[in-house]
């Protein structure tokens, strides 16, 4: 397990390797931390490149970012209003790099990053969730790198349908094999946490 | 590396958020917030004037009842130029209306003042998201009214979501509710949104109406259409809309 992630009293913490500030991480803020409650480690290794796609304001890349001591995360969002919070934090922080962008367009932004990831993690609220992640990973991730996909399952079927979600589960791996998949609940109602690695 | 990314994105950042139908869609947020603060102060107003002038906000919207409240000599109301008088000074006549002690007044005034100027704050804000409209989508201003432009952009979130939409989502704009909860209880889907309220489609019989929702709605994306190249052919398509009515109604 990666050494900045500590877990005490049913809590986890993060600590910042600079600064040696120790944060509590909140499972019912990040689906992250909502995973690793859940069992699910993110095993994401010191020196990763991660790109983060849905970044919003950056709850959760401030902790990605504690634990790459030695790695950068990329954060994408399409949201103006979410990126003026993520620049600031960004500004603060050495291995931040927050980019305005749609998840569905990821060769536009590609353009500016022109890199390859060892890591990606989404938390988009989309109905086509599982195609977002297949296109950013053939762009960006390396062969054999670890995808954390947060799905929300009513952003996918309105009714909850378990064959609309078994098939965007089935569209995914096609590329990646599924390494734990965990539901989320009591911390967020209605998602589904999946770690995968790239075929 | 790092710093150019952070100057592109800042860059960016600030494009979108200077866009006008940005502006638009947090001013009317305001307005609509800003409403429901003034029908909330009104009804605080109410617990007592109501009893000093019964009736009169029956007869008077929310403007001209402060106007009306706060004018010292009441027999005096015609400077007020209300069409709505004669109605009024019948129930003054009645005078069943109670008098409040002079330092409760000076309450109910202040808070009556207060309403008006959050009244005037709106107003204000309803121009200039009326003028910024015009400024920059002149053919859905025209031929939408607006009203329906501006929670037409608010709904689709942006300007430019909303020039992608087809005629068959334009019609539909505002209805999404009500069409999963048909879609739910598989009642008939709704053949119109906001589009509902146009003034050329409001006084129509049901029938005709899904009809000029329909033509309307096709020409509300021609319009979008030519809107992002700034070309103003509002007149022609609303000619167009009119022609389909009178044939409709023949
Ligand atoms: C649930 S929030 C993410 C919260 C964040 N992961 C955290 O834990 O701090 C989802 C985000 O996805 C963004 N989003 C939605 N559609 C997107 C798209 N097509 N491209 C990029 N971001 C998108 C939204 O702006 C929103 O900020």
């Amino acid at each position: 397990m990666n050494k900045q992630i500590i877990l005490k009293n049913q809590k986890i913490f993060t600590k910042n390797n600079l600064t040696e500030k120790v944060r509590e991480w909140d499972p019912n803020r990040s689906k992250v931390a909502a995973g690793i409650k859940k069992g699910i480690m993110p095993n994401i290794k010191e020196d990763d490149k991660v790109l983060y796609l849905g970044a919003a304001e950056g709850y959760t890349i401030s902790y990605i970012s504690d634990i790459l001591t030695k790695g950068k995360v990329y954060g994408i969002d399409i949201s103006p209003y979410s990126m003026q919070k993520l620049l600031i934090l960004a500004e603060k922080t050495e291995n931040i790099i927050p980019i305005l962008g749609d998840c569905n367009k990821p060769f536009e932004y590609n353009e500016i990053i022109k890199k390859k990831f060892d890591y990606i993690i989404q938390d988009i609220a989309q109905k086509n969730q599982a195609e977002i992640l297949i296109k950013n990973s053939d762009i960006f991730l390396k062969e054999k790198g670890l995808a954390l996909l947060s799905l929300k399952l009513s952003a996918i079927s309105q009714k909850n349908h378990k064959k609309t979600i078994d098939d965007q589960i089935n569209i995914l791996r096609n590329k990646f094999r599924i390494i734990n998949q965990k539901r989320l609940d009591p911390f967020e109602k209605n998602h589904m946490l999946i770690l995968l690695e790239k075929k | 590396m790092k710093q150019e990314i952070l100057q592109i994105t800042k860059n960016k950042v600030k494009e979108k958020l200077e866009k006008s139908d940005q502006k638009i869609i947090n001013l009317s947020l305001i307005v609509e917030k800003l409403q429901l603060k003034i029908n909330e102060l009104t009804e605080l107003l109410k617990i007592i004037s109501d009893q000093e002038y019964p009736s009169i906000d029956q007869i008077l919207g929310i403007k001209d009842y402060c106007k009306f409240y706060l004018l010292e000599d009441k027999s005096q109301i015609s400077t007020l130029n209300f069409k709505e008088e004669e109605e009024i000074k019948k129930i003054l006549d009645y005078n069943i209306g109670i008098t409040i002690e002079k330092d409760v007044k000076e309450i109910t005034n202040k808070l009556c003042k207060n309403i008006l100027e959050l009244i005037d704050t709106k107003e204000k804000i309803d121009l200039k998201i009326d003028t910024l409209i015009k400024e920059n989508y002149i053919n859905l201003y025209n031929i939408a009214t607006p009203k329906i432009a501006c929670k037409m952009i608010e709904i689709a979130g942006s300007f430019e979501r909303l020039s992608r939409y087809p005629a068959s989502t334009i019609q539909l704009l505002g209805s999404e509710k009500s069409f999963f909860k048909a879609l739910k209880f598989n009642k008939k889907t709704p053949k119109y949104g906001i589009l509902y309220n146009h003034p050329l489609i409001i006084n129509l019989t049901n029938k005709k109406k899904a009809k000029i929702a329909r033509s309307l709605a096709s020409k509300i994306a021609l319009g979008l259409k030519a809107d992002v190249e700034k070309k103003d052919i509002s007149k022609d398509l609303i000619n167009k809309i009119k022609t389909k009515i009178s044939e409709i109604n023949e």
